[in-house]
């Protein structure tokens, strides 16, 4: 006989045909409701769907389509952040810097540009500064071995710092847009209606591809959830780390230039960027990643977002005083978080992968 | 804490005699052999001056107090730490393993003693881990055909894996360690470390590895380096033995000439001494 240690496959269900038909229906449908709902990313759909049928009910101007375009901005660009800082975490590493990043990128591309260099280059030069300053997170913090918080704590002040310098704390035009009319680099990078949503729904559908199909995905897993078992198996823990870092500021500095072209200026404000820090942070979270790492998801982190942005747009639109903003933002996520708990113990117990 | 402190010291004071320290001991047919290796952690000295060596198609069995230093030997050969000073050969070649990829890809592969698993990952995915098969050229898993594999391989020893989609944190002790040793038993290596196989294992499952490893020695295909601590598993399943006392082999017979008596005294003896030595330092 082999041996008999783990968990059983559960068992086949058999439904007899007659009145024992609509029992074995609903049985049916309670283990397909047990099953979305065990999924990481079920009780988070659940809760932000719960939101959006409230403010729809409750609020006439909620389910509108030009309420949708007012939500874009709400949401879209922290989906982005949100989605390189579920690698980041899943590796058992925290970004803080990327608030600073978002903050600092459309300025480099404004000095590259103004420098006499062409709008997509200049970009790109951007896009690249703000790997390297992935790539020297990933140093300090896989190879000299200061913790990823404190790291990436201290690039957050050393970013923010050179921005003030460089930008004279005084706030800029974003090259390649005008103001009277839609240029196509603006439509493209950010400007347009659409622009930024589309960016989100490309990034977190190739990034959950990256996550669950390839083995950048795997081994960071790996090394999130048992890092001395990775090295052992031969995983390159280091460069997974680097490279995750490099991930998540690439990310972060794109979304600064969108939100900077949709904007059309670039403002040298610290403490905005660190709201959208706190924000992206908080889409990953509740989304289903957790902080200690080996575990997460990309699509969570895009509807963690949703509900984020959900939240903010309704309680405007409800006509919340701005005090009180966010006293209920911080409830919800709270709520949510324990919800989300719940819910994994939940699924822990039910054995549903 | 002071206690083990003493003790190592006692143990340094007696070993440094040489008394049971065996020569580098060589033969013709040595697919690997390991000269005067030695490895410090900071003050501590894991391996002080290690010889061994290994046949083709033999299975070697290690023994040693806990801390005598046989993990950290398993890790060096493996190439996951680099020895301070000493050579090993692979084949008659000088062999320096800079990483456990690169030992792997000649031919040396381990089962650690923490099993290297990933709790969060899939049966299927951890018997492939750093090993992944990709859908031809592009850069996605072939999941599918890992999991048919890791099913035959799981098969073929016959431990009862029922759901290779599950992480392995869900599975239990034996199951786990069933799943390390099959991911390196169905690697292309001819050289196998296994650290412990059988720690967490109940009778039965046991004697599957049991089982396998007499089966892959009768195939002759790979030679072995096992770290036991049950002498009777020690006795059935290896050719020869060798045993590490305070970083120095200190035995190496064929398993046909010792016994569980000889292995038990050795051990006794080495208690007792690390108990005197202990009292006089604490006497003094």
């Amino acid at each position: 006989m082999a041996v008999e240690t783990g968990s059983q496959p559960p068992p086949t269900e058999t439904s007899d045909k007659g009145p024992a038909t609509s029992r074995a229906l609903a049985s049916g449908a309670w283990t397909l409701l047990k099953r979305f709902l065990t999924l990481r990313e079920g009780s988070v759909i659940v809760i932000t769907l719960l939101t959006i049928i409230y403010f729809s009910i409750t609020l006439d101007k909620f389910a509108t389509s030009g309420n949708f375009k007012t939500l874009l901005p709400y949401f879209a660009p922290f989906a982005i952040l949100a989605a390189g800082e579920v690698f980041l975490m899943i590796n058992g590493e925290i970004d803080l810097s990327i608030g600073a990043v978002y903050l600092a990128s459309p300025f480099i591309f404004y000095e590259f540009h103004n420098g006499g260099i062409p709008l997509i280059a200049a970009l790109i030069l951007a896009l690249i500064a703000c790997m390297v300053i992935g790539l020297i997170n990933g140093l300090f913090t896989a190879v000299v071995g200061i913790n990823s918080f404190i790291t990436t704590l201290g690039m957050l002040f050393v970013i923010e710092g050179l921005t003030l310098i460089i930008s004279h704390a005084q706030p800029v035009d974003t090259p390649g847009t005008n103001v009277a009319k839609l240029t196509t680099f603006a439509s493209i990078f950010g400007g347009g209606t659409y622009s930024e949503l589309i960016w989100a729904l490309v990034i977190i559908t190739i990034l959950q591809i990256v996550l669950t199909l390839t083995r950048w995905g795997v081994y960071t897993v790996a090394v999130g959830g048992n890092r001395l078992g990775a090295a052992e198996a031969g995983i390159k823990v280091r460069l997974v780390i680097i490279r995750n870092f490099i991930l998540c500021a690439t990310l972060a500095g794109l979304v600064g230039v969108l939100e900077a072209v949709r904007t059309s200026s670039v403002q040298p404000d610290p403490s905005g960027a660190n709201e959208v820090l706190f924000d992206a942070i908080s889409a990953a979270v509740i989304g289903g990643t957790l902080l200690a790492g080996g575990s997460g998801t990309v699509v969570g982190a895009l509807i963690g977002a949703i509900f984020l942005g959900v939240l903010r747009d309704g309680l405007i639109i409800k006509g919340v005083n701005a005090d009180y903003l966010s006293f209920y933002l911080g409830l919800a996520i709270i709520i949510a978080m324990a919800a989300n708990t719940y819910v994994a113990r939940v699924r822990k117990g039910s054995g549903v992968g | 804490m002071s206690h083990a402190c003493e003790r190592g010291r006692a143990l340094a004071e007696t070993g440094i005699n040489g008394e049971h320290v065996v020569a580098p001991a060589t033969a013709s047919d040595d697919v690997l052999r390991v000269e005067h290796v030695s490895k410090k952690f900071g003050p501590v000295t894991a391996l002080r001056d290690i010889n061994m060596h290994l046949r083709k198609g033999e299975v070697l069995g290690l023994l040693g107090d806990n801390g005598a230093g046989k993990s950290t030997l398993m890790k060096i050969i493996c190439g996951f730490q680099r020895p301070d000073e000493g050579q090993m050969f692979l084949r008659g070649e000088p062999y320096e393993p800079h990483s456990v990829d690169q030992a792997r890809k000649l031919g040396i592969d381990a089962v650690y003693q923490d099993l290297a698993l990933i709790d969060e990952l899939s049966v299927f995915h951890n018997m492939f881990l750093q090993r992944e098969k990709l859908k031809g050229p592009t850069p996605f898993l072939a999941n599918r055909v890992m999991r048919t594999e890791a099913r035959a391989a799981l098969d073929d020893i016959g431990v009862n894996v029922p759901r290779l989609n599950v992480p392995v944190a869900r599975l239990s002790g034996g199951q786990r360690q069933a799943i390390a040793v099959a991911r390196t038993v169905h690697s292309e290596a001819d050289i196998l470390l296994l650290d412990e196989p059988l720690a967490a294992m109940g009778a039965k499952e046991g004697a599957l590895i049991l089982d396998l490893i007499a089966r892959l020695k009768e195939e002759g295909r790979v030679s072995m380096i096992m770290v036991l601590h049950n002498y009777v598993h020690v006795l059935t399943a290896c050719d020869r033995v060798n045993l590490i006392q305070d970083g120095v082999i200190s035995l190496d017979k064929p398993t046909s000439e010792t016994s569980v008596e000889e292995l038990t005294e050795i051990v006794v003896e080495e208690y007792r001494r690390a108990r005197q030595a202990a009292r006089a330092a604490g006497g003094s």
